[in-house]
């Protein structure tokens, strides 16, 4: 079965669960208190939520999504560049979750509308007057990074990064379809695949780093950190790559994929295993460094997070780092569909819940006005841990990917059948 | 030391051929010395009937042991042997410790690996491995059979069976 058919029963399981999703989002629109009483400075003081749990969860979700679709793309630009030819036979998956950069590219701009209109209040350093040194709200550490947090650039490089990643991938995918119907020996179509992909790699590096302090760091204006984007840049693959283990399992059992074997599951398995521990090493070294100069601009951040935030700073590295690194260890769980499923199940999970522990607690603080008058807050509902509201819309989100991967995996051949390195994936044999 | 024995073997040009030969002698039953290649084949301890080598569960417990050791030694060392403040830190800083902790976790593992290695291997400095073809080493595949305390009509029906499944030659020595 070459061509794969989006069957009714899962478009109605899917719209139900994208409906679910969108009655939970908007329900965090409308069920959190319009304003909160807060300590600050010692007098108590009324404050407006302007919908945060609302649009931290829809930053949170659109977010993740994006990301993971991006490392998608730049992993399979890897793989090509790197001359890899294993993944080849599940490369129509890894396109189909790239393509959804273009629906992620339209949640951020509801996101950058926001910003313009001042919907919402996620970024403390577009409040107004904060870089004017004559109001009272004068922020000295936000004007001066004002040339890099301001809207205009918010907005430019939003709209230009990911409008160029959206075009690539858009290319190579047209390429890799027109490739089926060439003759066979034909590499021009890869070649040009290759040329964009390699363009593609050092400008999809760059610059989600940059994209990725401007939408999740600056939630924490006064906080930075070069490790975060890496960081979060590997939360997401492993993301992408706990998705892609589930995928593989649904679609193999609907008789799809029957070339994609344990062994491709293995080499999956070792990637999630590797890039688990590598965003372990990426979050310790950046604690660590934080936490032995003890500068206090910075000391603050973790110091919130590890006293008022625990079941997320600690869950965070039991659910993605110790189990998957514990029950992948062995050669032979990340073969079986059982166990990697399983880990793959967790991690995709874990990493969402990654997205939640680095926006919540930095969203609150923006309500609260600062730090202390947070803490003082104590667990706020839809702050301190994920609600049934937040899943729910984590489970309306998650159909939506599916149902767009699904119905851009029945647009096109599921086996690149004129690929070069097809054989090379069909035969591949990792013990 | 083992004592001396009579090896029957033959060479083979090709890792298929090889391959093949190993599932032919694997249905009829012949009980193989042991197989000989220039690089590592895919799929040949499958096709010989190996079980999973248990080097990596040794592995795991050296690392473990690394990671006991270093966590242990460090929280002694600095909580009861000889207390020092580090830039106002408390005296057991679990985050510090960290880095040596990993550190020692991969050395104590790699280093255990190799040693276990060679042991169950009897390799290592001083091991003597006399070489049955010196060709294995370069371009030939190899098939023994231990034919120690083989008749000669069962020498000749292995012999027959390595040149019917594809041996370029055969040779018997004592190693």
């Amino acid at each position: 079965m070459n061509q794969f058919t989006f069957l009714g029963r899962e478009k109605m399981v899917l719209m139900f669960f994208m409906a679910l999703g969108a009655i939970c989002l908007a329900a965090t629109y409308f069920v959190e208190p319009a304003t909160m009483v807060v300590m600050n400075h010692g007098h108590e003081e009324t404050v407006s939520t302007h919908h945060m749990r609302f649009w931290s969860n829809f930053l949170q979700n659109a977010v993740f999504f994006l990301g993971m679709s991006f490392t998608a793309m730049f992993g399979y630009c890897a793989f090509i560049t790197a001359y890899g030819g294993w993944f080849t036979g599940m490369k129509r998956l890894w396109e189909a979750y790239a393509l959804w950069m273009g629906v992620g590219l339209v949640m951020m701009l509801v996101l950058i509308a926001g910003v313009w209109m001042h919907w919402h209040h996620l970024y403390h350093w577009n409040a107004h007057g904060i870089t004017d040194i004559n109001d009272p709200h004068y922020d000295e550490i936000i004007a001066g990074k004002a040339p890099f947090l301001n809207k205009y650039w918010y907005t430019f490089a939003t709209l230009i990064c990911v409008g160029v990643y959206v075009f690539i991938t858009m290319r190579i995918r047209s390429l890799s379809i027109a490739e089926d119907s060439a003759q066979k020996g034909d590499y021009t179509f890869h070649n040009k695949m290759r040329n964009w992909m390699a363009a593609f790699l050092p400008w999809g590096a760059f610059t989600s780093a940059i994209l990725i302090w401007q939408w999740m760091m600056s939630i924490d204006a006064h906080w930075y950190s070069t490790m975060y984007a890496w960081n979060v840049t590997a939360s997401f693959f492993v993301g992408l790559l706990s998705m892609t283990v589930l995928m593989l399992i649904y679609l193999k059992s609907r008789g799809y994929f029957v070339y994609v074997t344990e062994n491709h599951m293995h080499d999956i398995g070792k990637y999630l295993f590797g890039f688990s521990v590598f965003w372990t090493y990426t979050w310790f070294s950046q604690y660590m460094l934080i936490w032995y100069s003890n500068n206090g601009e910075e000391t603050i951040y973790f110091l919130t997070r590890r006293d008022q935030y625990p079941i997320l700073f600690y869950g965070n590295l039991i659910i993605n780092f110790a189990l998957p690194f514990l029950i992948l260890i062995r050669n032979s769980s990340k073969r079986k569909f059982g166990t990697i499923g399983l880990v793959a199940g967790i991690t995709f999970f874990g990493h969402w819940f990654d997205m939640f522990y680095l926006i919540k607690p930095g969203a609150l603080i923006n309500i609260a006005g600062s730090n202390d008058a947070a803490t003082a807050l104590g667990s706020v509902a839809g702050y301190a841990l994920p609600g049934l509201l937040e899943l729910g819309t984590f489970l309306g989100f998650t159909a939506m990917f599916i149902y767009f991967t699904f119905s851009k995996l029945s647009e096109a051949a599921l086996a690149p059948t004129n690929d070069p390195y097809i054989g090379e994936s069909v035969t591949h044999h990792v013990i | 030391m083992e004592g001396h024995k009579d090896v029957l073997y033959g060479l083979y040009d090709d890792e298929d051929v090889l391959m093949d030969a190993i599932t032919k002698a694997q249905k009829d039953h012949l009980d193989i010395h042991d197989v000989f290649t220039p690089f590592p084949v895919h799929g040949l301890d499958e096709v010989m009937g190996l079980s999973e080598s248990r080097l990596h569960i040794a592995g795991f417990v050296y690392g473990a042991l690394g990671t006991l050791t270093a966590f242990l030694f460090m929280s002694w060392v600095f909580t009861r042997d000889w207390p020092i403040i580090f830039g106002g830190k408390p005296y057991w800083s679990v985050p510090a410790f960290i880095p040596i902790t990993f550190e020692l976790t991969v050395l104590f593992s790699c280093v255990g690996m190799v040693v276990t290695y060679y042991t169950v291997c009897g390799m290592g400095p001083g091991a003597d491995n006399p070489t049955l073809d010196d060709r294995i080493t370069d371009d030939k595949f190899c098939i023994a059979f231990n034919v120690s305390n083989s008749s000669k009509d069962e020498i000749e029906s292995l012999r027959g069976f390595l040149t019917k499944s594809g041996a370029e030659e055969t040779n018997i020595k004592t190693i």
